[in-house]
């Protein structure tokens, strides 16, 4: 009898969950931000094609400066894959930036039009309201990824075409097309988990500072300072492997012309850790704190 | 046949301008070469330069008399400046005059040396170095001082006593190094052109390896 209502209990909770996560969806499907957001996203790719059209060939000239003396070259290497690890790049900055501001707004347009008020007149679990909330940030993240990914597979093949990729990263690494395309898929994989960190940690701040403009300052400090963090070295081999700006890079390590697979694994693994993390930090707060 | 006549003319005259022996060896060499009227064969390169990461690639190679060797490839690739011209028509574009270094080892093979040095502002090379294989009558390394691209060493590998075409080619040559970050956003975008070059000169290899070889004489 007592398992029995545990198991109704069970399902009320998971059909609760269900219905806030249908709720946010249908928030997100309905809010101008979101198209705002991919329209970002295909304005960088518009971007980035268009000058890599105008100043592709230069560019790549001036890479090869240095060999020309010794090598004459065939082939086009301002192709499809090029244009792809260009558009890749915006992981660093331009697309968790983007992330960051559309989904803290999720929850901080909540507490600025005081519908989060309403929704806990409701009979509503605070703990499935955010846990909803991070879920469908994540899931917004992989679609915001996957459009990018999509999209710039689509163009820069149709426009620019297939060849030989050219990365310089610890030096002149060529690829071939099949393998650049391997890397480049494997790229966007891994830097998905990157974003999801970021996306985790704009709602967490969205959850402590509730107001909108104080949020995106704080998130675009996060950003700036962690892809600072990454690049300085701290001289001690446990912060400079586990300390989370590190992590953030772990799609770059891609392109080195034998991948350190293991170094992937770890990183993204301990990043997905970091980003539950975040996530329990952040639902506790909700939890805590009393709506007003 | 007309060909090979016409080089001895010109040899000859070179001769007789410049008061110079060109070697008899090396006319002997280049009459085989030039017996050649095309071939065609699979081509196989691989780097060996410290800053370049790149798979081993292939192509197909063509040449017919009169005409420069053509390499074709669906990937891209990097040829040497030199270490193609396997039939020795870019150094004999220009008058030169040659003399004999006595003889060295290459690869156990006890090798007559001779210079090449030019007689024409218009060749594209300052001084060049040749070992010949004189049983075989054949060249085995090059050492060629370009005017404007460095030096190239060339060395040259054959299947068996008879062939004339080589079938492993390893040219050496200096390259600079580079270091520049391909973003084209941001300010990583700009790149210090003179620190690159200030960086110096490291030492790159390129190893051609011919296969399925078809000669047409």
């Amino acid at each position: 009898m007592h398992s029995t209502n545990r198991f109704k209990s069970l399902i009320r909770q998971g059909t609760s969950m269900i219905s806030l996560i249908r709720s946010e969806i249908y928030k997100i499907s309905k809010q101008s931000k979101t198209l705002y957001a991919i329209a970002a996203i295909l304005i960088i790719e518009g971007f980035v094609i268009m000058s890599a059209y105008y100043q592709g060939a230069g560019i790549i000239d001036l890479l090869l400066d240095n060999l020309k003396d010794s090598f004459e070259f065939r082939g086009n290497l301002l192709n499809g894959n090029l244009i792809i690890y260009l558009i890749l790049n915006s992981l660093w900055f331009h697309i968790p930036l983007i992330l960051m501001i559309i989904i803290s707004g999720f929850l901080t347009s909540e507490y600025k039009d005081k519908t989060i008020e309403t929704v806990m007149l409701q009979p509503v679990n605070k703990f499935y309201f955010i846990l909803s909330k991070y879920i469908v940030s994540i899931a917004f993240t992989l679609l915001i990824v996957l459009i990018l990914a999509v999209s710039t597979f689509f163009i820069s093949y149709w426009i620019f075409g297939y060849g030989d990729l050219v990365v310089y990263l610890d030096g002149l690494n060529f690829f071939k097309s099949d393998d650049a395309f391997y890397r480049l898929i494997n790229a966007f994989l891994s830097g998905s988990i990157t974003m999801i960190f970021f996306s985790v940690v704009s709602l967490t701040l969205a959850v402590v500072l509730k107001d909108a403009t104080k949020t995106w300052i704080v998130a675009a400090i996060f950003l700036i300072c962690s892809n600072l963090l990454l690049k300085i070295d701290f001289n001690n081999d446990i912060i400079n492997e586990l300390f989370f700006s590190k992590l953030t890079d772990s799609w770059q390590y891609f392109f080195y012309y034998e991948i350190p697979y293991s170094t992937i694994y770890f990183k993204n693994l301990l990043l997905l850790g970091y980003s539950v993390l975040v996530m329990i930090i952040g639902i506790l707060i909700f939890k805590r704190r009393d709506i007003q | 046949m007309k060909r090979i006549y016409f080089l001895l003319v010109m040899l000859a005259s070179l001769n007789f301008i410049s008061g110079q022996e060109i070697d008899s060896d090396l006319v002997l060499i280049k009459q085989r070469l030039d017996s050649i009227k095309s071939y065609e064969a699979l081509i196989k390169l691989d780097v060996d330069i410290s800053f370049i990461n790149m798979p081993s690639k292939y192509g197909k190679v063509k040449y017919k008399q009169g005409e420069s060797t053509k390499v074709t490839s669906q990937d891209f690739i990097m040829l040497p400046k030199r270490g193609l011209d396997l039939t020795l028509n870019e150094l004999f574009q220009h008058p030169f005059i040659t003399l004999d270094r006595g003889e060295d080892k290459h690869k156990d093979v006890i090798c007559k040396v001779i210079n090449l040095i030019p007689t024409s502002s218009k060749s594209d090379f300052s001084i060049a170095t040749i070992f010949m294989d004189t049983k075989a009558k054949r060249i085995v390394k090059s050492e060629i001082s370009t005017k404007m691209e460095g030096v190239f060493t060339t060395s040259l590998d054959y299947k068996n006593d008879v062939d004339v075409l080589p079938r492993a080619i390893e040219v050496q040559f200096a390259v600079n190094s580079i270091k520049i970050p391909l973003r084209f956003l941001g300010k990583e975008t700009e790149v210090d052109r003179k620190a690159i070059k200030q960086e110096g000169s490291k030492s790159g290899k390129i190893f051609l390896t011919l296969s399925e070889v078809q000669i047409a004489r």
